[in-house]
């Protein structure tokens, strides 16, 4: 393809949160081998290192922070820079029933999948730091439809970007910039694994998906086209990424 | 891409037939799919503006094969004359307008043939016939209105309604084959289909409540792209939405 590709994203920087793993870790990759120049960020020192270390091409930022923590978001703001677009793909999952759920467990959902995400996007906006035309990626997940047991917490954190994406994208219309949600089913990542450890068989989940168990490539090229020019006028949309785990649920109806 | 090799949306290798490829959406989607790698299985009703369509991909090894839909013999032909195929795009349409009060029985009987019967009897005819390669993808072209409901729209509403189930069983049927099936749901996309868009009053009202305007057909062919292309291998059953935020 020439320069002209719109599904490149040469010439564009593009900020992955949740980097040093899984769904983060795989975006950061695709999109530097798309041509992006990457910010990375994550919590843990060596593994966004070894995400760094994996990037096509050169000039990429990798920042260390906990995004539930204010002074580092705005840290992580300003060692940014003006960007083209930002991957929410920081995320955690623990399993609760429901009637053990303390506020702490919820707060800490809500603080890494929810408040996180919002709160990022808005330092970056109020500091005019997205560019016109830029694409803001919430990763979601199809738990926000599901609600899987012992996922209450989880779940309610995930479903509740959906109308924070939707408001926000009215808001930044005027700019041409985008923001839309990736709602993956069950991804082999480290977040999973960890699901498995606790005793849940993921395996047996991937079997509920006709396509089986999704791969991390596989949300992060869902990802590339949704930063890219090719998805110009998409926005405030909720894209499903499952191997068509739903399409037999009416969790959509 | 310098290495398109590598480039995840390639559809280098892969063949695509493309109905309704002589006007609007499925000519730009056959242009921008040749452009990407693609051979191009092109079909439509009129002969010289599918050679238009044709004259203009990009590439070599395309076929165009002059096919009314609705008539089950011509679909047999092009079902006969197509070979195997990596990707399907149901493109061809018509748009016609009714309050379901006034609703004549021929006009409800014509959208039915041309939006879902020619599609699916066409989808069916290929499958049965083996030309869908393993882990091929199938795109029908819906609209938003597949989803929502509008004064007027009715008996196309309900067709671009009723391919969604058929795009949610056949993803379950074919998914043993790692064949992909997912529709594209459009909003307004000034095309031949909407009449000439200078003096238009009724685009000009449409776009004046699009956040981000209205779409080019440019738009909806990288869509299709995307997923045509083994970028979304893990996708399907869905419909991917794309209405610059006007939202359902």
């Amino acid at each position: 393809m020439t320069a002209n590709d719109p599904f490149s994203l040469a010439g564009k920087r593009i900020l992955v949160t949740g980097a040093s793993s899984g769904i983060g870790h795989q975006t950061a990759i695709s999109c530097a081998s798309q041509g992006a120049t990457l910010i990375i960020t994550g919590r843990n020192a060596e593994r966004l290192a070894h995400t760094a270390g994996l990037l096509a091409g050169d000039g990429h930022v990798s920042v260390v922070a906990d995004l539930t923590q204010a002074q580092d978001i705005s840290a992580l703001a300003a060692q940014a820079g003006s960007i083209d677009g930002v991957v929410h793909a920081a995320g955690i999952s623990k399993l609760v029933p429901l009637r053990m759920v303390k506020q702490a467990h919820l707060e800490e959902m809500f603080a890494h999948n929810t408040y996180a995400p919002i709160l990022l996007t808005k330092e970056l906006l109020a500091k005019r730091l997205i560019r016109p035309h830029g694409s803001i990626v919430f990763i979601s997940a199809v738990a926000s439809h599901i609600g899987p047991l012992a996922s209450s917490g989880y779940s309610a954190s995930k479903a509740a970007l959906l109308g924070a994406m939707r408001s926000l994208g009215l808001e930044v219309a005027k700019q041409g910039i985008r923001a839309n949600c990736l709602a993956p089913g069950y991804v082999r990542t480290p977040m999973l694994d960890g699901l498995s450890a606790g005793g849940v068989d993921t395996e047996e989940y991937a079997k509920l998906a006709p396509l089986g168990m999704g791969e991390p490539q596989d949300v992060a090229l869902a990802a590339v086209f949704y930063l890219s020019d090719a998805s110009r006028w998409i926005t405030r949309n909720y894209f499903t990424i499952d191997g068509g785990l739903t399409v037999p649920m009416d969790v959509f109806a | 891409m310098t290495q398109a090799a590598h480039d995840p949306f390639s559809l280098q290798g892969k063949t695509v037939l493309v109905t309704g490829a002589s006007s609007g959406l499925g000519r730009q989607i056959a242009i921008s799919c040749a452009r990407r790698g693609a051979r191009i299985i092109a079909t439509g009703r009129d002969r010289q503006r599918l050679q238009g369509t044709f004259d203009l991909l990009e590439g070599s090894g395309h076929q165009q094969i002059e096919a009314n839909l609705t008539d089950a013999q011509d679909r047999t032909a092009l079902v006969q004359a197509t070979p195997r195929i990596d990707g399907l795009v149901h493109c061809a349409g018509r748009q016609m307008l009714s309050p379901i009060r006034q609703l004549q029985e021929s006009l409800m009987t014509e959208m039915y043939a041309i939006h879902f019967l020619a599609p699916v009897m066409l989808t069916q005819q290929l499958l049965i016939t083996n030309k869908l390669a393993p882990a091929a993808s199938i795109i029908f072209m819906l609209s938003t209105s597949a989803h929502i409901g509008t004064r007027g729209v009715g008996p196309y509403s309900a067709m671009k309604s009723g391919l969604l189930g058929i795009i949610r069983c056949l993803a379950v049927e074919q998914a043993r084959h790692r064949m992909r099936v997912n529709g594209i749901s459009p909003s307004v996309v000034p095309t031949p289909m909407w009449g000439d868009a200078g003096q238009n009053e009724q685009l000009q009202a449409q776009e004046a409540r699009h956040p981000l305007g209205l779409g080019k057909p440019e738009d909806v062919a990288n869509a299709a792209i995307y997923l045509l292309s083994n970028a979304s291998r893990w996708v399907t059953g869905t419909s991917l939405v794309m209405d610059g935020g006007v939202v359902l």
